[in-house]
Parts: structure tokens; C-alpha cells; sequence
């Protein structure tokens, strides 16, 4: 199994990659055979992502934004179809239902990468707002986990007893220095 | 524990007004305290924290961050002031750090000058936690709180408007404030007719002298400077 990250731009540093290691490694309970990050930046925006499906076309792949918080024994989420998280357990579907902090497949899925790169130029102009709302209108063909990734803005004082993965969404910030929560226990010392 | 909460970014102030704003706390208050300053460069300061050039949050806004009793290592029950930098300390503050503050109460600066909004944003305290909601609705939607009262007609700065956002919090949550007494303080511009007027003003309301001529006024205890950068008044720090 190949566990997949992004690194690119300002927001997210090496540190980042290596506390995304270090939960994965202490926490999760996951196994996995390599650990990937993709650093290219050809777009300066989400739509660098999309990277991983025409780069990793075999095996069980596994993908984590960076800014999520991993404080327990993850239920199993790899996945043999193109496998994302829905939000609209937890908030109003917006512009999209659809979160990528979470992504699985098995195999080959180059299509996503196909249908983005395709249209590229159209896409970049259309969906300003992340590759989410990309994800919901042009991809056919996607699964949605369980409730398994709640938002963080809802347990910022306690862990959710029920779950073992948190995204951060907005609330990045907390991985910045100076801020300390249960949350904190779980990131490598800043 | 009384926590000093400032925000320091390189622009119109250099790092050697934090310094100053620190010493002349130091020298003006018996009151123990530490000085937090969340900056962009390294500052004389008892914790600094880093500034994050890169993140979505704007100029002062950040100060919001404080309301969080996650941020700069607060404790329960810890007291915390936020405080803009551009301030000058002319007389023992020992009764506004150690101004009282109950569970749920916030103080601020009595503006005694015209304003259409109720909080001073040179001056906020209250207990760790107890308006967290400021900061944390806030970080939910900063994109548009922090171009809101620019587009509003509020402010005329882009990315200016924390005051009317914490103003607006404390509203919608029927939240009362308290005020320090105005007499406390002085307010400074380069502006000289408005000077005038903030003299004739001061004098009116508190019954006393002009507010600033050759000397500040013996009853302030702290000067807020609205921009001004280049004055004698930073001597008397």
C-alpha cells in the first residue's frame, strides 16, 4: 500500500510532511509500503493534486491533506473504487459535497487526471474554488467513505471519541506554534 | 497569570517600538506580567510567536487569535489584555492591568471622543476563554470578515475592521462593556486641528487641563497615537 501527500507553495512545510509521518507511523495503524510526497507544483494550487492519479496507477493507494490530525487506530480506508470523503454529515454541501483530504483507490484512476488535463485551461478558469467542486462536477464515477473525517471546529476541546481522524480545514492555524489543544499531543514538537 | 497581548508586523512601526512599548510597561507597573508578541521578526519580548506571512489571516486581525484560550499557552483563569503597540505609557498603570474583570466581562477603553462603534481596540481584557467565539467564528469565514466593513464603507482600508468585528460579537451576544475611565486617556495625531478640538474635549468632559500641550495631562496614564509616527510624544516613553 503507497500512502500519498502534496507539498507545494508556502502553506506547508517539510514540517508538515514529517508530522503527517510521524501520526500515520504512531497512531494510525496503518502499514504501508512507501510513502509518497509529490512536490511538483505546475498549477501554484489544488489542482496539483490531481498529480497522483497520473503518477500512481497500480496497488492500494491512500492519500492525506497535510493538515489533518490522526490520534487513533484508523478504520480501514483504502478502497478499490475512486473513494472520497462527503461533508454533508456535518455541514451544508455548499458549492460541493465532496472533500479530497481523504482519497483511495486501487489501480489505475488516470481518468480524473484525464478529464482535468483534457480541458486544463477550462478547468482552471471554471472551478476557482478548489479541485472539490472539479471532483463533483466532472467525475462520473467516485464513492464516498462513511462518516469518518469530522471537522475539527466541532471538537476544538475534545477529542470525538468515535472517530480516529480529524481535518482542519480553516483551522490550520492550529498547527502553528503557540497553539496547544489535545490536538497538539499528536504533532511532533514545533 | 496577567498575559500582554500585542501584534507586531514590519511596516509602519519598526521593532524598536516593541522594545520601548515593553520597557515603558515594565517601568510603568508594578503589576507582574508577561509580554506576548506575535511577530514577523524577532522582538523584545518575554514569548514571541511567529506571524504567519502565509496564511489567509491580514495585518491585525491577527490579534483575534488571543481570544482563543488555545493560543500563546493560556491558561484557566489566566487574565488576558490585547493591546495595539501604538501606545505610549506617560504614568503608572498599575490600575488598568490590574483593572478587575469578572467571568463573561470585557473591558475596554471609555472612548470619550465621537465613534461609532463601542470597543477601543487599544485596549481589550478578559478572562481566557470566555469570548472565544470571536476568534473562532472568525476563522471559519476570514475572507470575509476581513474585507467586510472595507466594503461596507466602515473603514477605509482594506483589511481594516477588527474592531467593528469584535464590536459586532459582543453585540450579537448581548455582551455589556466595561470601560476604563476616560480620563486615563490621551489621544494623539498629526492632525494639529483635531488636536484642538481633542484638547477642548478632554478638557470639557473631565473638567481639567488640555489633554496634550508641552506636558500630557497628569491624569492619563497612556496615549493612543492614531497613525502618528514621527512626534515628540514617542520621547516620553
Amino acid at each position: 500500500m503507497r500512502i500519498i501527500c502534496c507539498k507545494f507553495g508556502n502553506k506547508f512545510t517539510d514540517w508538515h510532511v514529517d508530522n503527517l509521518k510521524h501520526m500515520i507511523d504512531n497512531y494510525s495503524g496503518l502499514k504501508y509500503d512507501s510513502f509518497e510526497v509529490i512536490e511538483d507544483n505546475p498549477y501554484n494550487n489544488w489542482f496539483n493534486k490531481l498529480q497522483m492519479y497520473d503518477r500512481f496507477r497500480d496497488g492500494e493507494n491512500l492519500y492525506f491533506d497535510l493538515d489533518v490530525v490522526i490520534f487513533n487506530k484508523l478504520p480501514k480506508l483504502t478502497r478499490k473504487y475512486f473513494t472520497l470523503l462527503d461533508d454533508t454529515w456535518w455541514r451544508e454541501p455548499a458549492h460541493t459535497p465532496l472533500n479530497s483530504s481523504i482519497v483511495s483507490w486501487t489501480g489505475d484512476v488516470s481518468y480524473v487526471w484525464n478529464t482535468f488535463k483534457l480541458y486544463e485551461d477550462e478547468m482552471l478558469k471554471k472551478y476557482t474554488r478548489g479541485s472539490d467542486e472539479f471532483y463533483f462536477e466532472e467525475i462520473d464515477y467516485y464513492d464516498t467513505y462513511e462518516p469518518v473525517c469530522p471537522s475539527i471546529k466541532d471538537y476544538l476541546y475534545e477529542n470525538p471519541k468515535d472517530y480516529s481522524i480529524c481535518t482542519l480545514g480553516q483551522m490550520h492555524h492550529l498547527m502553528e506554534k503557540g497553539w496547544s489543544g489535545w490536538y497538539s499531543d499528536y504533532f511532533i514538537q514545533r | 497569570m496577567i498575559k500582554i497581548c500585542t501584534v507586531f508586523f514590519e511596516g509602519k512601526y519598526s521593532p524598536d517600538y516593541i522594545s520601548k512599548f515593553y520597557d515603558s510597561l515594565k517601568r510603568n507597573t508594578t503589576v507582574p506580567f508577561e509580554f506576548v508578541c506575535l511577530s514577523d521578526t524577532d522582538v523584545k519580548a518575554d514569548l514571541v510567536l511567529p506571524y504567519n506571512k502565509h496564511s489567509n489571516i491580514k495585518l491585525h486581525w491577527h490579534k483575534l487569535k488571543f481570544f482563543s484560550p488555545q493560543f500563546a499557552y493560556q491558561k484557566p483563569g489566566d487574565e488576558i489584555i490585547v493591546m495595539d503597540i501604538d501606545q505610549v505609557i506617560t504614568n503608572n498603570i498599575d490600575d488598568l492591568i490590574n483593572y478587575p474583570v469578572k467571568d463573561n466581562e470585557f473591558i475596554s477603553y471609555h472612548t470619550w471622543w465621537p465613534r461609532n462603534i463601542k470597543v477601543n481596540g487599544g485596549f481589550y481584557k478578559f478572562k481566557s476563554g470566555d469570548f472565544d467565539y470571536i476568534w473562532n467564528d472568525f476563522s471559519l469565514n476570514p475572507e470575509y470578515w476581513q474585507t467586510h466593513y472595507y466594503e461596507n464603507g466602515d473603514v477605509h482600508y482594506k483589511y481594516y475592521g477588527e474592531q467593528n468585528y469584535v464590536d459586532w460579537k459582543l453585540f450579537e451576544k448581548n455582551i455589556t462593556i466595561t470601560k476604563v475611565p476616560g480620563e486615563w486617556l490621551g489621544k494623539y495625531t498629526d492632525n494639529r486641528k483635531d488636536m484642538i478640538e481633542m484638547n477642548k474635549l478632554y478638557s470639557k468632559l473631565f473638567n481639567t487641563d488640555y489633554m496634550i500641550l508641552d506636558n500630557v495631562n497628569e491624569k492619563i496614564k497612556i496615549v493612543h497615537l492614531n497613525g502618528a509616527t514621527n512626534n515628540k510624544i514617542w520621547n516620553i516613553q
